[in-house]
């Protein structure tokens, strides 16, 4: 099967670059062996959170600070401005509703009721200006009666400090009676599917609305809209009162939402969508990755002209650590880490951890090293790309979205 | 390079025990949607794996209200064979035996060949009001399922009297497993298969003997009966594929994802000998084309809007793309690519009282989509799939074989090898 | 702040370890007015850190004929008094090729003349009876061995000791014994929680501390002659055996696997360490890497079963007191009266011993406090059963015969954790048999439970006592819905999140030895749930 380009990954960076690429005429696939990291998204793309220990409020500006292996610093700080425009608009086009921009970080509330600096966060959740102060007075958290995955103490602990005064109540529905009888099943996508039917929400928002009666703002779990893309906004026609959804445990509602609509616009410019199928290995020759093995597919071999290696990071295993090394488990591509596993690790957990610094080693046109020598026709993107560690940063989207369309511009050079 | 390099030392290879507990399987479980009697995916596969390793007695008898549909496994990210873990606690747990009930659904051939002899009575039979209400109180198969009807003359005896003998004059060959429902129900699939074959200039010949693929007794529990069908399967591909070097094709997916697949995972029968020449048709075309070895030529008033379901096995498979690749290339062809989700039959599943409902919940978003799609039909390459869309919409359902057999320019394309 | 309480105990035990909670518990059933006192939670000493080995007494039978007897005379008491506490799994003598064949018979022989029936028996047998054994065994034994969990076991010692009258005190440790010229009469304690210190009396004070009975006696002023052995380990992801494996040969490095619960455990290593490092239990690259290669050749599964988590504990061995150099190391039971040692009335010190001799341990210092303080009744603990292990109760028995239960699992679960306690579980309410821990099957109601009746102070307690985030994930997903539970019931929503941090950093010091495979991949995708959308640190207030 031929194709102009192949991505093996089908996460946030698989699909942005395959997007870019189809946009462009490209005849594309990806390739994925699961689901991704999207599926856990709280609902904002971080750009640059933080840098060099500092909260960053111009992410742009922040950004020259980082050390010259770091992604961004790779990719070129004269083309990270008008790529971050360009991610804006692709995500735009596809049909996500974001808000935010580039060069000032906005903050949204966690649900342990802080403040954290972030990029572009979907029109369900609210983005605020400020860390530091709460636009409301006296605020309601509502719960499902049963649902174990949102933290109201937590909130209502975090609110404190900007001096609101907070109500826990809960709702029962009786929509949720037969997901509540089976015991590990009260959970925010089987509660998001009963909204999906519609049915749910007129009397949910009817029982908020006495609920909220004396409040400034509601405050709920993000369980809204997990196929069905309309119901967030129905949600906040018909209550009252400004809505503030917050994260519960993942799987995240918004984040599969996310995931489908990206998967959906590359479809319908064309792409080739292969999920629950591993690449196996490649078959090189001078330098070149001819074509690529599949699970699925066996003899039927995978050519394009260029391939694109978007796998992710450990979780997703793009690489793979065992007791005494680290590897990229498809085509053995060099590795920027440690062998020795006594240097992975620090012991205090929320220290940065060396291991989340890990990826594949390029060269300066992001194009995989093996060897020593880069493969001319497999690009880099996204986390399985190592010189970061986009939890300490609050980088992990932008890096994703940033090198891969980098990545797909040096394709269509 | 190669994977073994790496021999990744302690590292487990007990696959429950790659799950990393992301829960994303239940998001896609069919039947945990529509049934809460269910654990779903994870409690049932990962989660109760370890704890009936424990102890036997945590398994739980509702393991059974698993459709077998490997969308757990589809979405994964960490690779659980979450739908192989369910199956094989059953075989290995369940102390509930088979209902004659099931037995009756499992044995698809053996009643197959009772009621295809006696055709026309069965048929009338089954659609009596009397029996059928016998059939749901005694039998518990429920009343409104509509049995597929059966042929007089079965596959294997039309292809003895009628096709056979013209298969000779090919010069490349293949071996068909056609399934029960093509040889008892609807030997017409059949027929066009050997159509779209031979225009292909392949001679199409029947396995020495074949038997049940046996997923039906598999998903009913009677495990010793599958795998004795399931070793002769293997031996029977072995005579085509090893001795006389002919693939073997076929047109169910449910068959051909049970012999590569559930073979070795659930029944322990090996098969690595006959496993990558074992395939469906619509695959073993694509191939050809392809590696442009083959041309089809298609006829130029063949005009029609098809929406493409994709079955769970094909799902699983990663196959539909040859189907859906093939359809897209007849020129008068409109696909809609419907959004891959399970109809809710899952084989005898469905035909079971106590599933009747769950099924059709679980259908209900596809039979939504086909009814707002305005296609004139709906292509699958599943058989099973294709009597829960007839029951469930207005729609009718056709094989990708069987339209290509009618969009087909037979003589134009065999011009094409011939000269 | 000092607060001196008035009330005068007529025993305070300091140590909530199995030694510790047994004597309380042997204590209060004859009638004594008691005080526990532990400095952080139940078995959190060498009891929580050990093999979990309901030793037969085998493995001792060639070197140490009076510790194997002893084993196996109370492996056949817990059996009966704490049979929610153990699984009777039986356990298996392995000898593999480099092994020596004639060791077995010279085993065979120590056995029973220890009283430990043995069973030779056909390598092939072997190999039926317990498929993970290595498949090149040239001799096989069986033995009476089982498994103990440590946690149920102190738990329910200091449940019925409380039960009984006994007051208890977690979170308390003892900063200094308070004396009367030559008579001790009471400890000074400090409240981790509160952050202040308080004085309790009692007649005698018995230190039953463990390692830390070092540092207890020297409060008390006078010197225990201890040896710190480390010991290190390795839990895997589920159990793999079902017997106990063992190698037939004198005891070394790594040649015991275990099988607990829904795991199993490899162990031990063995080697001593300076007192100062008590405190300080790290697993070091070698540790693990020799208890895998050693492992493997028990169990070749081994070398593809995830690992869960390393961790090590310290066993409390006491030299003789004519032996400073700690050449002659005992591993019975050492019970020292200060008075006839030291001159010291009012002080002793109970320490040595095994797990599974916790109870031969408490009876005998219990023997001695009452001798003290003149009373005369009899020990009863080798006959009444700890509570949990009652003739179990019917209704529980029915749980997993339901054909359709989809709580089956927490049901079968509590019952097996709590015995015939887990009646008192609500169950079969919508509102309680929710899943707060998916890994091990902890519900609401347990999660409840344990937090109203069973002493829990914050997360890692409620590990202890429950299984929460003991399972594949570590807690990934359960910690914070316990936290949150757990909020609920103290209304301290600060103090919760800083609990729930300390949590994870637990997790995370058992998994980082070992964190590679799956567990580096689970690590990452918690550390971005806690760290990344919820914005956890490690101090939130
Ligand atoms: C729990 C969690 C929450 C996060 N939340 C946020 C957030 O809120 N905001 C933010 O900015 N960032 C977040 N991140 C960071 C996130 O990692 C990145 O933002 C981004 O999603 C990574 O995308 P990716 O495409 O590079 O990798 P992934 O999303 O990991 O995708 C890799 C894909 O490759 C597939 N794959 C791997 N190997 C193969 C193979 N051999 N063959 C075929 N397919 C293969 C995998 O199945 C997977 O689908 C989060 C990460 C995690 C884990
Ligand atoms: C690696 C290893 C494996 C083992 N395997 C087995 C086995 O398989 N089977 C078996 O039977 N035995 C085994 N043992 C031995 C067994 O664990 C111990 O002998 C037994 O647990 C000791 O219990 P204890 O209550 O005496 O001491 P500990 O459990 O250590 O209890 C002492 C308690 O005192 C508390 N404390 C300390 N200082 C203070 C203070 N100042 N104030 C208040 N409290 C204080 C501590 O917090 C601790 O909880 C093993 C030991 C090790 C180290
Ligand atoms: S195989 Fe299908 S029905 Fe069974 S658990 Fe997986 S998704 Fe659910
Ligand atoms: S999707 Fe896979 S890894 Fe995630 S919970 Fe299910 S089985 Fe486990």
């Amino acid at each position: 099967m031929k194709f102009d380009n192949i991505i093996i990954g089908g996460g946030l960076s698989g699909l942005t670059c395959g997007i870019k690429l189809a946009e462009q005429g490209k005849k594309c696939a990806i390739v994925s062996s699961g689901q991704s990291a999207i599926h856990f998204f709280s609902g904002s793309f971080d750009l640059l959170g933080k840098a060099n220990g500092e909260e960053v409020t111009n992410p742009l500006e922040s950004m020259k600070s980082l050390p010259e292996n770091h992604p961004y610093k790779r990719v070129g700080l004269d083309k990270i401005e008008r790529l971050t425009n360009d991610a804006l608009h692709l995500l735009v086009r596809s049909g996500l509703n974001l808000n935010g921009q580039a060069d000032r970080n906005h903050y949204t509330l966690t649900p342990m009721g802080v403040m954290k600096p972030t990029w572009l966060t979907l029109s369900d959740f609210t983005s605020f200006d400020q860390k530091d102060s709460f636009p409301w007075k006296k605020a309601v958290i509502l719960n499902f009666s049963g649902f174990l995955d949102f933290h109201t103490l937590f909130i209502k602990d975090g609110l404190k400090k900007f001096d609101v005064h907070a109500q826990i109540k809960t709702v029962s529905m009786k929509q949720f009676d037969a997901i509540r009888k089976n015991p590990s099943e009260m959970r925010s996508t089987n509660i998001a599917k009963e909204f999906d039917k519609e049915n749910a929400i007129e009397e949910f928002a009817q029982k908020a609305n006495v609920l909220s009666d004396g409040f400034d703002v509601v405050i709920l779990p993000a369980v809204f809209g997990l196929f069905n893309k309309t119901i967030a906004d129905k949600l906040k026609e018909k209550i009252e009162k400004p809505v503030l959804l917050l994260p519960a445990i993942p799987p995240s509602v918004p984040g599969i939402r996310t995931q489908i609509t990206l998967r959906e616009r590359f479809q319908e410019l064309g792409g080739t969508y292969l999920l629950g199928d591993n690449v196996e290995e490649g078959v090189f020759e001078n330098g070149r990755l001819l074509e690529i093995r599949t699970n699925n597919h066996g003899d039927i071999k995978f050519e394009a002209d260029q391939f694109i290696l978007a796998s992710g990071s450990f979780y997703s295993k793009g690489i793979v650590a065992t007791h005494d090394k680290l590897y990229e488990p498809i085509f053995g591509l060099d590795i920027d880490g440690d062998s020795n596993r006594e240097k992975w690790f620090d012991e205090k957990i929320f220290n940065d951890q060396a291991f989340m610094h890990y990826g594949v080693k390029t060269d300066q046109k992001f194009r995989a090293l093996m060897n020593g020598e880069p493969v001319e026709n497999l690009y880099v993107a996204g986390s399985v790309l190592g010189g970061a560690n986009p939890l300490k940063e609050g980088s992990g989207a932008g890096i994703s979205l940033l090198t891969s369309l980098h990545a797909a511009e040096q394709i269509l050079k | 390079m190669k994977k073994e390099i790496f021999e990744p030392y302690n590292v487990s290879d007990n696959n429950f025990e790659q799950c990393v507990k992301c829960t994303i399987c239940t998001v896609y479980c069919p039947v945990l949607e529509v049934n809460p009697d269910y654990p779903g995916p994870k409690q049932s596969g990962p989660d109760g794996e370890r704890m009936r390793l424990k102890d036997p007695e945590f398994y739980d008898e509702a393991l059974k209200l698993c459709l077998n549909c490997k969308r757990c496994e589809v979405a994964c990210p960490s690779g659980v064979k979450i739908g192989d873990i369910i199956q094989s606690a059953r075989i290995k747990y369940s102390k509930s035996k088979p209902k004659l009930r099931d037995m009756i659904l499992a044995n698809t051939d053996i009643v197959g060949t009772m009621a295809s002899t006696f055709a026309p009575i069965v048929n009338t039979a089954v659609a009596l009001k009397p029996v059928r209400k016998v059939m749901d109180s005694v039998l518990k198969i429920d009343h409104h399922r509509m049995f597929p009807k059966y042929t007089g003359l079965r596959f294997e005896t039309w292809y003895r009297r009628y096709a056979e003998k013209k298969q000779q004059e090919f010069k490349k060959h293949v071996s068909y497993f056609h399934g029960c429902y093509v040889n008892y129900n609807f030997p017409q699939q059949g027929k066009d298969l050997i159509k779209v074959m031979n225009a292909a200039g392949y001679g199409v010949h029947l396995l020495e003997k074949e038997k049940c693929c046996g997923v039906a007794l598999i998903s009913n529990g009677l495990i010793k009966q599958a795998t004795k069908q399931a070793k002769h399967n293997v031996e029977a591909f072995k005579k085509s594929i090893v001795d006389k070097k002919m693939p073997v094709i076929s047109t169910s997916s449910t068959c051909i994802f049970t012999i590569r697949d559930e073979y070795p995972h659930l029944l322990g029968v090996k098969n690595e000998e006959i496993r990558n020449d074992s395939e469906l048709a619509t695959r073993f075309l694509f191939r050809l084309i392809d590696e442009g070895k083959l041309n089809l030529v298609f006829k130029k008033n063949y005009k029609k809007r098809i929406a493409y379901h994709t079955p769970c096995h094909m799902e699983k498979l990663g196959w539909s793309i040859y189907s859906t690749s093939l359809l897209k290339m007849i020129p008068g062809v409109e696909l809609v690519q419907l959004e891959s989700q399970c109809c809710g039959i899952a084989g005898t599943y469905g035909f079971k009282k106590e599933n009747y409902q769950t099924s059709q919940e679980v259908g209900k978003p596809l039979f939504d989509q086909i009814e707002n799609s305005k296609v004139d039909f709906v292509a699958t390459d599943c058989e099973t799939c294709k009597w829960q869309i007839e029951m469930s919409t207005s729609s009718k359902v056709q094989h990708p074989i069987s339209i290509l057999a009618e969009a087909i320019d037979v003589e134009s394309t065999m011009k094409l090898w011939q000269k | 702040m000092n607060k001196n309480r008035s009330k005068e105990y007529d025993v305070i035990i300091i140590g909530g370890g199995a030694t510790g909670a047994g004597t309380a518990r042997d204590c209060a059933m004859r009638g004594l007015s008691v005080l526990l006192v532990e400095r952080h939670d139940f078995a959190t000493g060498a009891t929580g850190r050990n093999h979990g080995l309901l030793h037969s007494g085998a493995r001792y039978a060639v070197t140490d004929h009076e510790s194997a007897a002893e084993c196996i005379e109370e492996n056949m008491i817990l059996r009966k008094i704490a049979n929610h506490c153990i699984e009777e799994n039986n356990g298996l003598f392995l000898t593999l090729p480099e092994d020596d064949i004639a060791f077995q018979s010279q085993f065979v022989d120590a056995c029973s003349s220890a009283g430990i029936s043995t069973e030779i028996i056909d390598p092939k047998l072997a190999l039926r009876m317990e498929p993970s054994a290595n498949p090149d065994i040239i001799g096989a034994v069986k033995v009476p061995d089982g498994s103990v969990d440590p946690f149920r076991l102190t738990m329910s010692n200091a449940l019925d000791a409380k039960l009984k009258g006994a007051d208890i005190l977690t979170q308390h440790e003892v900063v200094d014994i308070l004396k009367d010229q030559d008579r001790v009469n009471g400890v000074e304690l400090f409240d981790h929680e509160k952050k202040e210190k308080a004085k309790y009396y009692g007649k005698i004070v018995c230190n039953a501390a463990g390692i830390w009975g070092h540092n207890i006696a020297r409060f008390a002023g006078v010197n225990i002659n201890m040896f710190p052995a480390k010991g290190s380990l390795l839990i895997f992801g589920h159990r793999v055996n079902k017997m106990v494996l063992n190698r037939c040969r004198k005891p070394a490095n790594a040649d015991i696997l275990v099988p607990g619960d829904t795991i199993c455990l490899i162990g031990t290593t063995s080697e001593r360490i300076p007192i100062e490092e008590i405190d300080n239990m790290y697993v070091s690259k070698d540790d693990v890497d020799v208890l895998i290669r050693e492992g493997v050749k028990l169990s070749p599964s081994l070398a593809t079963t995830r690992i869960l988590r390393a961790y090590a504990g310290v066993r409390p061995l006491v030299a003789a007191d004519d032996d400073p150099s700690g050449r002659s190391i005992s591993r019975g039971i050492v019970l020292m009266d200060h008075k006839e040692r030291d001159g010291l009335e009012g002080f002793i010190t109970i320490t040595g011993g095994k797990l599974m001799t916790y109870r031969l341990m408490a009876e005998e210092a219990t023997d001695l406090i009452c001798k003290k303080l003149d009373v005369d009744k009899k020990c009863e603990t080798a006959n009444i059963p700890l509570p949990g292990s009652e003739k179990s109760d019917e209704t529980l028995n029915n749980v997993s015969q339901k054909v359709y239960s989809i709580n089956g699992i927490t049901q079968k679960s509590a019952k097996d954790r709590h015995g015939s306690l887990a009646h008192k579980i609500a169950q079969g309410d919508e509102n309680e048999d929710s899943m707060v821990c998916e890994c091990e099957g902890v519900s609401i109601g347990e999660v409840k439970y344990a937090i109203n009746e069973l002493h829990v102070n914050n997360l890692i307690d409620l590990r202890r006592r429950t299984r929460v985030g003991m399972g594949t994930c570590q807690g990934e997903l359960c910690a914070c819905r316990a936290a949150g539970l757990l909020c609920e019931s103290m209304e301290e929503p600060g103090k919760a999140k800083d609990d729930l941090a300390n949590f994870l950093q637990e997790r995370w010091k058992g998994m980082s030895p070992i964190a590679w495979g799956e567990t580096i991949n689970e690590i990452q995708f918690t550390s971005w749930i806690y760290e990344g959308i919820y914005g956890l640190k490690p101090d939130n207030n």
